[in-house]
C-alpha cells in the first residue's frame, strides 16, 4: 500500500498523460495567459499544470458542479386529443455518473479538506445525495504538501495544516527537480501500479529529501482559533453592532461562497422552454438577499449583517455542533484573498471571543 | 510618493476629518487591509476612529457605491453630511450619481485625493508570488516590495491597475477639500481608448473568440454588478427577477453574455470607467472593456464624457428632437 515513486519535473506531463488514459485527471492550470488565477481543469496533453502557485478556485466543482441537470422532462401532447398530456422523464446523470475513476492531482491540503465538510453534509446525514456520493466514491486525491503560506492562509487555525493528509489518497511532496508521490490508502494502490515503468521508486536520497520536507512542514507551529468559538458565536448572535463593525463594507456579492471549498448550498430550478425542460441544481450563495427571500415577501435575513453572520455561524458554530466538532472551514483563505473589499473572516472569528469590542 | 509623503498626507487627512467631524455623521474612507497590498473600506463615526483612515497607492476601492446601495450610508440628522474619500476616477462616479439624483451634492463632504495610480494586486502576484510582505512602497515609478524573498523593484507600468494606465482624470473633478498636490494626467482622452481600439482591430470572429473565452469563466457571482456604483437596480436586476424571467440557471455562455451585455448597456453614457467591475472579478475578466467601448461610442456620437461636469445632462437621460448624430 505504501508505494512510492519519484517523478522528475520533465516527466510530469508524461505521467499525467498515462494516468489520464484510465482516469479523468484534474490539475491546477492557468485558464488564460496573463492571468494570475489558477483553477482545476481536466488534464489533456499539452496542458501545463501549475503546482507552485495556489489555485484561485478550489476543485469543488469536481464533486459538486456549479450546475447539473438532475432530470429532464418533456410534456407530450396526444395528437388525437390535445387536452391529454403525458409527461416523459429522463435521468441525464445516469450516463455521466459512470464508474470511471477521477484523480484530483495537486490540490493543497486545504482544498482536499474542504470535501470533508461536503462529505458530512451529502453522505453522512439522514439524507444521502446520490450524485455526490457516486462521484465521491470514484474520486482520488493526490494532495500536494504545501510549502509556503501567504497572508490570507490560515489552515493551521482550523485544525488542519500544510501537510494535513486527511481525505487524501496520495501524498505529493515537491523535492528538488521533481516530486515524490506516495500512496496513502489501499484503494489508491492501483494508481501507482498503473504507471508501470514510467516512474521508478525514489532513490534513498530523494526519499530522505521528501521526508525532511514533509517533516519540516508538518512541524510548523499550529495556531488554532481559541476554543469555545461555538459558544462565543451564540453570545454574539444578537449583537448586531458587532456584525455591523465586521462587515459594513460587504458588497453582498457571491465571491466568498463561490470560491469556498466548503460552501455547498444550492438551489433547484425547473428551466422550461416550450414543452421541454430540465430540473437544475446550481450553486447558490447565502450572501444574496433572495437566498432567503420567502414567497410572502418576508426575508428572515433582511440585510448583509444577518447574511454574513449566518456564513460565520454556519462554518464555525452550526457545522461543529451538528457533526463531530469539525470546523466547517478549511482555512484556505480564498474568501479573504478574493473578497473585493478584503473582509477578513479570521478577524471576525477571533473577535467573537474578545471581551470588549468597540461596537458593544 | 515616498513614505514621508504618505505619512504627511495621512496626517493631513486626519486633520481635515478631525476639523470637519462635528458637521459629519460618517466618513467613508480606506483603512489597512489584511496585508500591506490590501486596503478595506472603513466607516468612521467618532474621533477615536479617525486614525484608522489611510491614503496610499493601495486604496483601490471606489467608495461611492456605499452612498446609494442598500443599506445606503445616509445622515439620519439632516443637518449633518456624509464624508467620502475619492480618487479622480471615484469622483466621476459621484458626479454621475449626483446628476441622476441618487445623492445630493449638499449632503456630501468630499475628501479628494490626487492619484498617481493604484496597484493591481493580481499583477503584482503574477510578477512576484510574494509571501511575508514586510514593506510595500511606491517611489520613482517603481513598487518596492520587501518580502521573504528579499527586496524587489517592480515597474509601475507592470503593476498598476489597467484603468490607471489610461487615466485622464487623476484629480478629483469634484471635492470640498483636496489632500495632496495636483497630479498630471498620463494620457489625454484622445488616447485613453487604446485597449478597445486594439480589440476593434481584430476580426469579428476573433473578437467573438476573445469574449467567449473570457466570459466562459464567469461564475455569475455578480461582484462586478455589486461593486459598480452606478448599477442601481439592485434586487430588481434582470439577473434575478423571476417575473419576467430573463436568465436561467444554466451556466451557458449565452446566459453570461446576456447578463454582461445588459450590465454594460445599462451603463451606456453613464459609466465613468472607474474599473471596479474589472478589479473585483475573481476570474480576472476584463469586463470594463465593454463599457469602454460604449463610452467611446458615446463620445464619438454625442461628444459626451460621463461624470466630468455636474451641470451636463447625460445624453440617455434626455431627448432632443433635433438630435442628428444618432
Amino acid at each position: 500500500m505504501t508505494g512510492k515513486v519519484y517523478i522528475a519535473q520533465p516527466d510530469l506531463e508524461k505521467v499525467l498523460s498515462k494516468l489520464a488514459g484510465n482516469m479523468d485527471v484534474w490539475v491546477p492550470a492557468a485558464p488564460a495567459n496573463g492571468k494570475w488565477g489558477v483553477e482545476f481543469m481536466p488534464y489533456h496533453s499539452g496542458l501545463a499544470p501549475i503546482l507552485n502557485r495556489r489555485s484561485s478556485l478550489p476543485p469543488k466543482k469536481v464533486l459538486l458542479p456549479q450546475m447539473e441537470a438532475l432530470l429532464r422532462f418533456e410534456y407530450q401532447k396526444d395528437p388525437q386529443d390535445p387536452s391529454k398530456v403525458t409527461l416523459r422523464l429522463d435521468d441525464p446523470t445516469a450516463d455521466s455518473l459512470t464508474s470511471r475513476p477521477v484523480l484530483v492531482f495537486g490540490a493543497r491540503p486545504c482544498d482536499t479538506r474542504g470535501f470533508l465538510t461536503l462529505d458530512r453534509t451529502f453522505t453522512n446525514g439522514p439524507y444521502v445525495d446520490a450524485y455526490y456520493r457516486k462521484r465521491r466514491e470514484n474520486t482520488f486525491f493526490a494532495t500536494l504538501v504545501c510549502g509556503e503560506a501567504d497572508s490570507a492562509c490560515f489552515c493551521s487555525s482550523v485544525g488542519s495544516g500544510p501537510a494535513d493528509m486527511e481525505g487524501s489518497d496520495l501524498r505529493l511532496i515537491p523535492v528538488e527537480d521533481g516530486y515524490v508521490l506516495e500512496t496513502l490508502t489501499e484503494r489508491a494502490a492501483f494508481i501507482l501500479d498503473s504507471l508501470e515503468s514510467l516512474a521508478l521508486p525514489p532513490t534513498e536520497i530523494q526519499e530522505a529529501a521528501a521526508k525532511q520536507i514533509n517533516d519540516e512542514i508538518s512541524s510548523q507551529p499550529a495556531s488554532g482559533f481559541p476554543p469555545g468559538t461555538v459558544e462565543a458565536f451564540r453570545g454574539r448572535f444578537e449583537n448586531l453592532g458587532y456584525w455591523q463593525e465586521a462587515v459594513e463594507q460587504c458588497l453582498s456579492c457571491g465571491v466568498c461562497t463561490y470560491v469556498c471549498p466548503t460552501c455547498y448550498c444550492f438551489t433547484i430550478t425547473d428551466e422550461m422552454k416550450n414543452l421541454e425542460g430540465a430540473r437544475l441544481r446550481s450553486w447558490d450563495s447565502c450572501m444574496f438577499s433572495h437566498y432567503t427571500s420567502e414567497a410572502s415577501g418576508h426575508n428572515p435575513r433582511p440585510t448583509k449583517l444577518e447574511r454574513y453572520r449566518n456564513r460565520v455561524g454556519h462554518k464555525f458554530s452550526y457545522i461543529p455542533t451538528n457533526y463531530d466538532g469539525m470546523i466547517g472551514c478549511c482555512g484556505c483563505g480564498r474568501c479573504i484573498r478574493l473578497c473585493p473589499v478584503s473582509i477578513d473572516i479570521r478577524k471576525v472569528v477571533q473577535g467573537l471571543k474578545e471581551e470588549t469590542c468597540e461596537c458593544a | 510618493m515616498t513614505n514621508t509623503d504618505i505619512k504627511q498626507l495621512c496626517g493631513l487627512l486626519h486633520e481635515q476629518v478631525q476639523a470637519a467631524l462635528p458637521e459629519l455623521e460618517t466618513v467613508i474612507g480606506w483603512t489597512q487591509g489584511y496585508d500591506l497590498l490590501h486596503t478595506t473600506p472603513v466607516f468612521v463615526r467618532d474621533a477615536n476612529s479617525i486614525s484608522k483612515l489611510i491614503w496610499n497607492p493601495f486604496c483601490s476601492q471606489n467608495l461611492t457605491g456605499y452612498l446609494v446601495k442598500t443599506p445606503a450610508v445616509q445622515a439620519t440628522d439632516k443637518a449633518k453630511k456624509i464624508g467620502v474619500c475619492v480618487k479622480g476616477c471615484d469622483s466621476r462616479s459621484l458626479v454621475a450619481l449626483i446628476q441622476e439624483k441618487f445623492v445630493s451634492r449638499d449632503s456630501l463632504y468630499i475628501l479628494g485625493f490626487p492619484c498617481h495610480g493604484v496597484i493591481d494586486w493580481h499583477r503584482v502576484m503574477l510578477k512576484v508570488p510574494a509571501t511575508g510582505i514586510q514593506a510595500a512602497t511606491v517611489e520613482d515609478g517603481q513598487l518596492i516590495l520587501e518580502h521573504n524573498g528579499g527586496l524587489q523593484r517592480l515597474e509601475l507600468a507592470d503593476v498598476l491597475a489597467r484603468k490607471c494606465l489610461r487615466c485622464v482624470y487623476p484629480n478629483p473633478v469634484i471635492h470640498d477639500t483636496l489632500i495632496g498636490k495636483v497630479a498630471t494626467p498620463l494620457v489625454t482622452v484622445e488616447n485613453a481608448y487604446r485597449d478597445v481600439e486594439g480589440l476593434e482591430q481584430q476580426s469579428l470572429a476573433e473578437r467573438l473568440d476573445f469574449w467567449r473565452s473570457e466570459l466562459d469563466r464567469c461564475m455569475r457571482c455578480y461582484a462586478c454588478r455589486n461593486a459598480c456604483p452606478l448599477c442601481v437596480c439592485q434586487e430588481r436586476c434582470i439577473a434575478e427577477t423571476r417575473e419576467p424571467k430573463w436568465l436561467t440557471q444554466y451556466m451557458s455562455i449565452s446566459e453570461k453574455y446576456l447578463f454582461h451585455f445588459i450590465h454594460a448597456l445599462h451603463l451606456a453614457g453613464r459609466c465613468t470607467e472607474c474599473g471596479e467591475c474589472e478589479r473585483v472579478c475573481p476570474m480576472e475578466i476584463p469586463v470594463t472593456l465593454m463599457k469602454e467601448e460604449l463610452s467611446k461610442i458615446i463620445r464619438e456620437l454625442l461628444g459626451y464624457e460621463a461624470g466630468v461636469n455636474l451641470e451636463a445632462v447625460p445624453p440617455l437621460l434626455t431627448f432632443s428632437p433635433d438630435e442628428t448624430s444618432i
